[in-house]
């Protein structure tokens, strides 16, 4: 039982946090937030060079063979920082998934190039019929068509609540290739090409002001050596990519949290209302308070989450529990912080909780909310077997708690006992 | 970063766990406050068989009857018993006299008063609270005047828990009427039956025993003055810092949530189990994720004494007692929830559901006050933990006096 980082993973931590308080300032993540991109190909390239891309893919790739913890380490700063980028979008749910579910070819072709920042990749999962409450996430909410056609397959329909569709490369499209049998076992995914003649890509103006769009495919073309993982068996990879996405969304909530914890204190001891701080006042006491605990419980779970993946040790009940107690304590984090600041942390032009607070729906909706993830644990639950104590039955308990109290004696020295 | 357990620690929690499975009947009933003599024998038996096998004091030093164990097996220890839903008589005397007598004991005291506590001989009462002293520790009024070899007690204690018959009162008296009112408190451990200490019953809510506790001239040698005289208020800081071990409390609501998953996938409304309830699904996920959070969080405050020592725990943010008292009633409430009307009845009736346990476990969580009030928990991190301020003592005084005189603050 060991809840601290390696001492790599904490210099990690450290160069990322000293790199992202230059790079990613408040005004650089208003400026991004204004534009239509989402980053900055200048510092995306940088990024590349610090081995941010492609740390977590074998040597072989371009990689460092880093763990989940160590991008969790990352996605806690880059959370902290509001750190706009794609990826979590190319690195986390293309490139892992590329690394589990790929072809040798692909793997070498994708793999190098996010690594060397030449590649972005965006997932395409949500459609607009299926993207209501926890059933967004359930295998039967995929039904854009694939069809086979020639050595290809053709694709038309709409994907939805697509991140960075607008700046990919590559598209990484979960897609129906059958509709019978179980709803699982008829999805493929494909790697599309972002450019392909019939793909309309629009931007969604979001509460996070982050770059999600609605993707429309009209008989786009797809050679079938795209196809990553094989046919019909897309799902399991697909949900796998989800747990590791779900964990790094947890990691940028903790940095975020934490942040808005400390920003919140501050605020609370300086703020002066009737001749003294704020943070006087048992109820302002109480918002921290509350602010404290939702923010520490995430730091536990999501730690265990991503250490579990690291190991390869099973980890559904893990990840659910993270993402699901993320979303929400992270929702109320925020809340107790915006009572705090009032006024201060509405206001758009100064103050940066607006920001965390904006972003914090974008955390706490992607990849599976409280809901979802409590369906997820609800599946686990139905799996845990129950072990009665075995000692032979001595029927002491039923009639003892049930008698009427009894007038009880009072206990003097000659009733005591002396050791 | 390591979640999981050792190759031996595994092995240590296995014997333990096998220890319990099979001492306890199929029949035990955890958390029952009205212990008939039945009962009590019951776990003095049980209690007598873990001294024998080394798991009752195993954390201790050496020379007090302890094997060695480190902080993490403790906490596997504890993880284990709370799973079980076992806690032993004299836990006062095992986390809360024992460490302290270790801590500022005279050699004397020591080598008299531990080992019996570590063979399972003692049963210990804490007697601090007073009609007027409460979370206000510091206002404790029970008198020990000193009378050239002994101190002579008189006032009265308190909510003292104990259905037990105790042998030790472990008790904060004043022993200086006339500095500020914390610095004038001392400690004593003395025996439970010196002439004039008398032990009125208190029935509880659950059905269990508090005590008031009458010293008319308790006539108390000097050899029972614990640590410092008139620094008892700060021994007994100290002390209270150190048992933060939560482990136990953690795996006690997580076996309650499988017990009642698995009632849940065996019992039927109209043909159909109730954990096909969406309804039920989310709730039961919902505990489930408490119980997690609360494993970890007693996890981390074990790992951060053997890692750092005592020294640098910081009890401002032990997250797992925040999450234990904030949640110990609504999480009786959800699990109530889950069987409706049913949750009113206890063990003796047939209808009742998992033995009544939903009834005992929502009258228990009446009482979260107990060992730390919840509101004193937020204050301690508030202030102690994230730095916000308070109110001086001697303002508060003026505050009180105030109100007293016209009914407002100043």
């Amino acid at each position: 039982m060991d809840f601290s980082l390696s001492s790599e993973q904490d210099m990690l931590k450290k160069e990322a946090r000293k790199f992202l308080e230059k790079e990613c300032p408040e005004h650089f993540v208003r400026e991004i937030e204004k534009g239509d991109r989402g980053y900055a190909p200048e510092l995306w390239r940088k990024i590349a060079e610090l081995g941010w891309l492609g740390m977590a893919f074998p040597e072989e790739y371009g990689g460092l063979g880093s763990t989940i913890i160590d991008l969790a380490v990352l996605h806690e700063e880059m959370g902290k920082a509001m750190f706009p980028s794609p990826h979590l979008s190319t690195v986390v749910l293309g490139g892992l998934t590329i690394l589990e579910a790929g072809t040798e070819e692909q793997k070498r072709t994708y793999l190098t190039g996010i690594a060397e920042g030449a590649l972005i990749l965006a997932l395409a999962w949500n459609e607009p019929e299926a993207s209501w409450g926890s059933k967004a996430w359930e295998p039967r909410g995929i039904t854009l068509p694939a069809v086979a056609e020639g050595g290809d397959y053709l694709i038309s329909g709409t994907k939805l609540f697509v991140h960075d569709a607008a700046i990919a490369d590559y598209l990484l499209c979960a897609t129906r290739t059958s509709r019978e049998g179980n709803p699982a076992e008829g999805i493929t995914l494909f790697l599309v090409a972002a450019k392909s003649p019939g793909i309309t890509t629009t931007l969604l103006r979001t509460t996070a002001g982050d770059k999600q769009c609605e993707v429309v495919f009209d008989k786009v073309r797809v050679p079938a050596g795209n196809m990553l993982g094989p046919l019909h068996g897309g799902w399991a990879p697909l949900f796998r990519a989800q747990q590791r996405g779900a964990v790094m969304l947890c990691a940028q909530m903790v940095g975020a949290g934490e942040e808005i914890l400390k920003i919140t204190v501050e605020y609370a001891k300086t703020r002066v209302q009737f001749d003294a701080p704020i943070g006087i006042n048992q109820y302002v006491q109480e918002h921290c308070t509350e602010l404290a605990a939702y923010v520490g419980g995430c730091r536990y779970v999501t730690s265990q989450a991503a250490w579990r993946l690291s190991e390869n040790l099973p980890c559904d009940f893990e990840v659910a529990v993270a993402k699901a107690w993320c979303s929400e304590a992270f929702e109320m984090a925020c809340l107790c912080a915006h009572q705090v600041f009032a006024g201060y942390g509405y206001t758009s032009k100064d103050g940066v909780l607006p920001l965390y607070s904006r972003r914090s729906k974008t955390q706490q909706l992607y990849l599976g909310d409280g809901p979802f993830w409590r369906t997820k644990v609800a599946e686990v639950l139905d799996g845990w077997k129950f072990e009665r104590t075995f000692g032979k039955p001595l029927g002491l308990w039923k009639g003892a708690v049930e008698k009427e109290i009894p007038a009880w004696k009072v206990w003097g020295p000659k009733d005591l006992g002396e050791v | 970063m390591d979640f999981g357990f050792t190759a031996e620690q595994k092995k240590l929690r296995e014997k333990i766990h096998e220890f319990f499975m099979t001492e306890l009947p199929e029949d035990y009933e955890p958390g029952t406050e009205n212990m008939g003599e039945e009962v009590q024998a019951f776990f003095l038996a049980l209690k007598d068989k873990a001294v024998q096998r080394g798991f009752y004091v195993p954390g201790w030093p050496k020379e007090y009857g302890g094997s060695g164990f480190s902080e993490i097996d403790q906490g596997i220890l504890d993880e284990e018993m709370g799973y079980a839903g076992v806690v032993w008589p004299d836990f006062l005397g095992l986390h809360l006299v024992g460490p302290t007598l270790m801590m500022i004991g005279t050699d004397e005291q020591k080598r008299r008063f531990i080992p019996p506590i570590a063979r399972g001989e003692t049963i210990c009462f804490e007697a601090f609270t007073e009609p007027e002293a409460g979370s206000d520790e510091a206002n404790v009024q029970l008198k020990a005047v000193d009378d050239g070899n002994s101190f002579v007690l008189s006032g009265q204690k308190v909510f003292i828990s104990g259905f037990f018959k105790p042998n030790w009162l472990f008790t904060l008296a004043r022993t200086a009427q006339t500095v500020p009112k914390h610095r004038g408190l001392s400690l004593f451990l003395i025996p439970a039956d010196l002439p004039g200490i008398t032990f009125r019953p208190l029935p509880t809510m659950g059905g269990g025993r508090q005590n008031e506790i009458y010293f008319d001239e308790v006539r108390v040698s000097k050899e029972y003055l614990l640590g410092q005289l008139n620094r008892g208020f700060y021994h007994a800081m100290q002390v209270f810092e150190f048992e933060r071990r939560m482990t136990g409390a953690a795996s006690r609501g997580r076996r309650q949530l499988e017990e009642l998953v698995d009632f849940c996938k065996k019992t039927l409304y109209d043909g159909e189990p109730l954990m096909a309830d969406p309804q039920i699904r989310d709730n039961l996920a919902r505990l489930a994720v408490a119980c997690e959070l609360q494993r970890l969080a007693g996890w981390y405050s074990t790992w951060l004494f053997a890692e750092r020592g005592k020294a640098a725990l910081m009890p401002a943010y032990d997250l797992s007692n925040y999450y234990a008292k904030k949640w110990a009633a609504p999480q009786a409430q959800t699990m109530a929830d889950t069987v409706g009307l049913y949750a009113q009845l206890g063990v003796a009736s047939k209808y009742a559901p998992l033995a009544g346990r939903l009834d005992r476990m929502w009258k228990f969580t009446r009482s979260m006050h107990a060992g730390g009030t919840f509101e004193v928990i937020k204050i301690v991190l508030a202030q102690r933990g994230l730095g916000l301020p308070r109110i001086p003592a001697p303002i508060m005084k003026e505050i009180g006096e105030a109100i007293k005189k016209d009914g407002k603050a100043a």
